[in-house]
């Protein structure tokens, strides 16, 4: 039989992926939401500001060369007595023009979020996928080990190993090795987030029928968890992963703050926040500030989409 | 030798109260292409029956005791691996709700194509052309299109034959189907079973049907079952146990069929309700609710009394077959 002869109750050619998501749910409420546009909107500002950092910037931050420390503790540009039109965010202590580093910084802190969310989420999958559905003395186990992971709070667990890091292996190797620490670090001290969550809708998934037929269909206990469960827990995942990636650059910056994130040469947003707190009473505000409102923005713009997408894939709210 | 033999087959949960059986003593053998209906009411243990034959219970239930011979091997001691590869391949089994049965997420595609996967070598585009052709089996309409639809595109009935096709996958010996029609309308119902029977006929395969509707044992089925709490009362072929109950059980079940009512009365019923499995009284389980209900009843486990071609589990057959012998002795 061709797909001449379908009858006209089928669509005629399979609609296509845009087609059909804007068919969905999500997209409908996404239309319908003033706050969700505009969060996404300037998401994806920062993805492209992050994306593009070299290509906008108009100096390179991490080249020397570029730098004149005669430029340092510029005012921003509209302040029309001391600014310098080069540099339309002023510049910090060492005359690097801060909008290239924000850029740049902007950059690093949503590569170690993101990386970081990557990590937590892969770790946080796999136990939880496994607590959940082995269940019993299996389950006990993990979940205990994740409630001693979380009684460590991230920050303290971060302090203490990148301080000894530092401590053992100099700062030097440090400042080489900074973004993959924090990477890990925060990937890791904060996966049983994930794994609380994925287990707790695998309890609910596999008591259902579907399971059991595959199970009746002779499938693995790997194929049923990972093929089976898992893409019916997209939809949690997906929340906490928008809310952990916030979280994971607040910790990043909170990190730098403390001077045990990234190196003043390669500043993220916290460590250029925390580089300009000293110059804060000498009047050059607009180091620390600048960068805050970046960091402020982002993270809430971020809290914004997750509620957003948990109030739209909640199932209690809408069943589809 | 049969296909299927169950011997002695006993299923227990332990709860924390202490173990339940689930399934006592339960016996019966199926050949190769024949049908048979396990009928009871609600909790009468079909469905955990159904499972056990895969050693699929859930826990804390296990099978206690008995053996399940399918193919020169004894289900109940396989290892988890030789048992996969008899489950859906060898015996599949389809269930009540379709919906409930396909993954939501997954279009119907992937489901069989994974399900042939599991079981054999096999490339994608060979999979795709058997998950195709056996789509075609069970009449979906343009299957090369619906292959690659989501369950919640597709209607009940469609789901269901779906669901079947997805059964008849790797060519089972048996089919073990779990109330299949409950959840869809009555038209649907009909159209479904005709479907299966034509299918298992076809291919010949065997049928275990789990069902209350006595209407569709009788037209599906060439054996019955009955169950209540967990035990066969009555077995033997389909046409003597819906013309000739002997279990005064069974005869509560056919007379509470509405076409045995008279018309403008109400319907026949059966007093009370099946004992909870942990509260089973002595003697014959159906004793608080029979009508002839004598002293030997509330005392002992009727043993199985051969009538006809049926076997029946109660005191007043067992008594009524001796006075007849004796009168024919003498």
């Amino acid at each position: 039989m061709t797909t001449q002869n379908t009858t006209s109750d089928l669509p005629e050619k399979a609609p296509s992926a845009w087609q059909r998501f804007k068919d969905t749910h999500v997209w409908h409420s996404f239309v319908k939401d003033r706050v969700a546009q505009l969060s996404f909107t300037i998401f994806m500002g920062y993805v492209l500001m992050a994306l593009f950092a070299p290509a906008i910037a108009p100096f390179d931050p991490y080249d020397p060369t570029q730098i004149d420390i005669m430029n340092s503790e510029l005012p921003p540009s509209w302040n029309e007595d001391e600014g310098d039109p080069q540099f339309w965010l002023g510049t910090d202590a060492q005359g690097r023009d801060l909008w290239s580093t924000i850029l740049y910084g902007t950059r690093i802190s949503l590569t170690i979020g993101i990386c970081a969310v990557l990590l937590q989420a892969t770790i946080g999958i796999i136990i939880g996928l496994i607590a959940g559905y082995r269940g019993g003395r299996v389950d006990s186990i993990l979940m205990r080990f994740a409630d001693v992971q979380l009684s460590f709070s991230t920050m303290m667990v971060a302090i203490v190993v990148l301080a000894v890091f530092q401590a053992s292996f100099g700062t030097e190797l440090y400042q080489e090795l900074a973004m993959i620490m924090l990477v890990l670090v925060i990937g890791i001290a904060e996966w049983p987030q994930y794994a609380r969550t994925i287990r707790a809708s695998v309890l609910a998934e596999k008591k259902k029928e579907y399971v059991d037929a595959a199970r009746v269909m002779g499938l693995g206990q790997v194929r049923i968890m990972f093929r089976h469960i898992l893409p019916n827990t997209l939809s949690p995942i997906l929340v906490i992963s928008t809310v952990q990636v916030a979280n994971a650059i607040i910790s990043e910056a909170s990190l730098s703050f403390l001077g045990l994130g990234m190196p003043v040469s390669q500043p993220s947003l916290g460590s250029l926040i925390s580089s300009g707190f000293e110059y804060i009473f000498s009047g050059a505000w607009w180091i620390t500030v600048i960068p805050g409102v970046v960091l402020v923005v982002l993270v809430l713009v971020m809290n914004l989409l997750g509620d957003w997408l948990r109030d739209v894939l909640n199932p209690k709210l809408y069943k589809g | 030798m049969a296909l299927l033999e169950v011997k002695s087959l006993e299923v227990s949960f332990g709860l924390r109260s202490g173990a339940v059986k689930a399934l006592r003593n339960i016996s019966f053998t199926l050949e190769r292409g024949e049908r048979l209906g396990l009928v009871g009411e609600s909790g009468a243990g079909k469905s955990v029956l159904g499972f056990s034959i895969l050693n699929l219970i859930s826990k804390p239930g296990r099978i206690s005791g008995g053996e399940i011979w399918f193919d020169g091997k004894n289900l109940a001691d396989l290892s988890a691996k030789e048992l996969r590869d008899v489950r859906g391949n060898r015996i599949s089994m389809i269930f009540q709700d379709p919906m409930m049965t396909l993954n939501p997420v997954l279009t119907i595609g992937q489901q069989m194509i994974e399900c042939l996967k599991a079981h054999r070598k096999i490339s994608n585009d060979a999979a795709r052309t058997i998950a195709i052709q056996k789509l075609k089996q069970v009449y979906i309409p343009s299957p090369e299109t619906r292959i690659d639809q989501y369950p919640h595109e597709l209607s009940g009935g469609m789901r269901q034959r779906i669901v079947i096709a997805i059964g008849l996958l790797m060519d089972p010996d048996i089919i073990i189907a779990d109330e299949p029609t409950t959840a869809l309308d009555v038209t649907i119902q009909a159209e479904i079973m005709e479907l299966m029977v034509e299918l298992c006929d076809r291919n010949n395969v065997a049928l275990i049907l789990i069902t209350h509707d006595l209407g569709v044992v009788s037209q599906v089925t060439q054996k019955a079952i009955v169950m209540y709490a967990g035990r066969i009362i009555e077995q033997g072929p389909t046409k003597e146990i819906i013309n000739d109950a002997q279990h005064p059980y069974t005869q509560g079940l056919m007379n509470a069929l509405p076409q045995m009512a008279i018309p403008g009365q109400r319907l026949n019923q059966i007093r009370g309700a099946m004992p909870p499995l942990q509260n089973i009284p002595t003697g014959c389980a159906f004793n608080p609710r029979c009508d002839y209900v004598m002293d030997e009843c509330t005392k002992q486990l009727p043993g199985y009394t051969v009538s006809g071609n049926c076997q029946v589990a109660c005191h007043m057959v067992a008594n009524l077959k001796k006075a007849e012998q004796t009168s024919d002795e003498v």
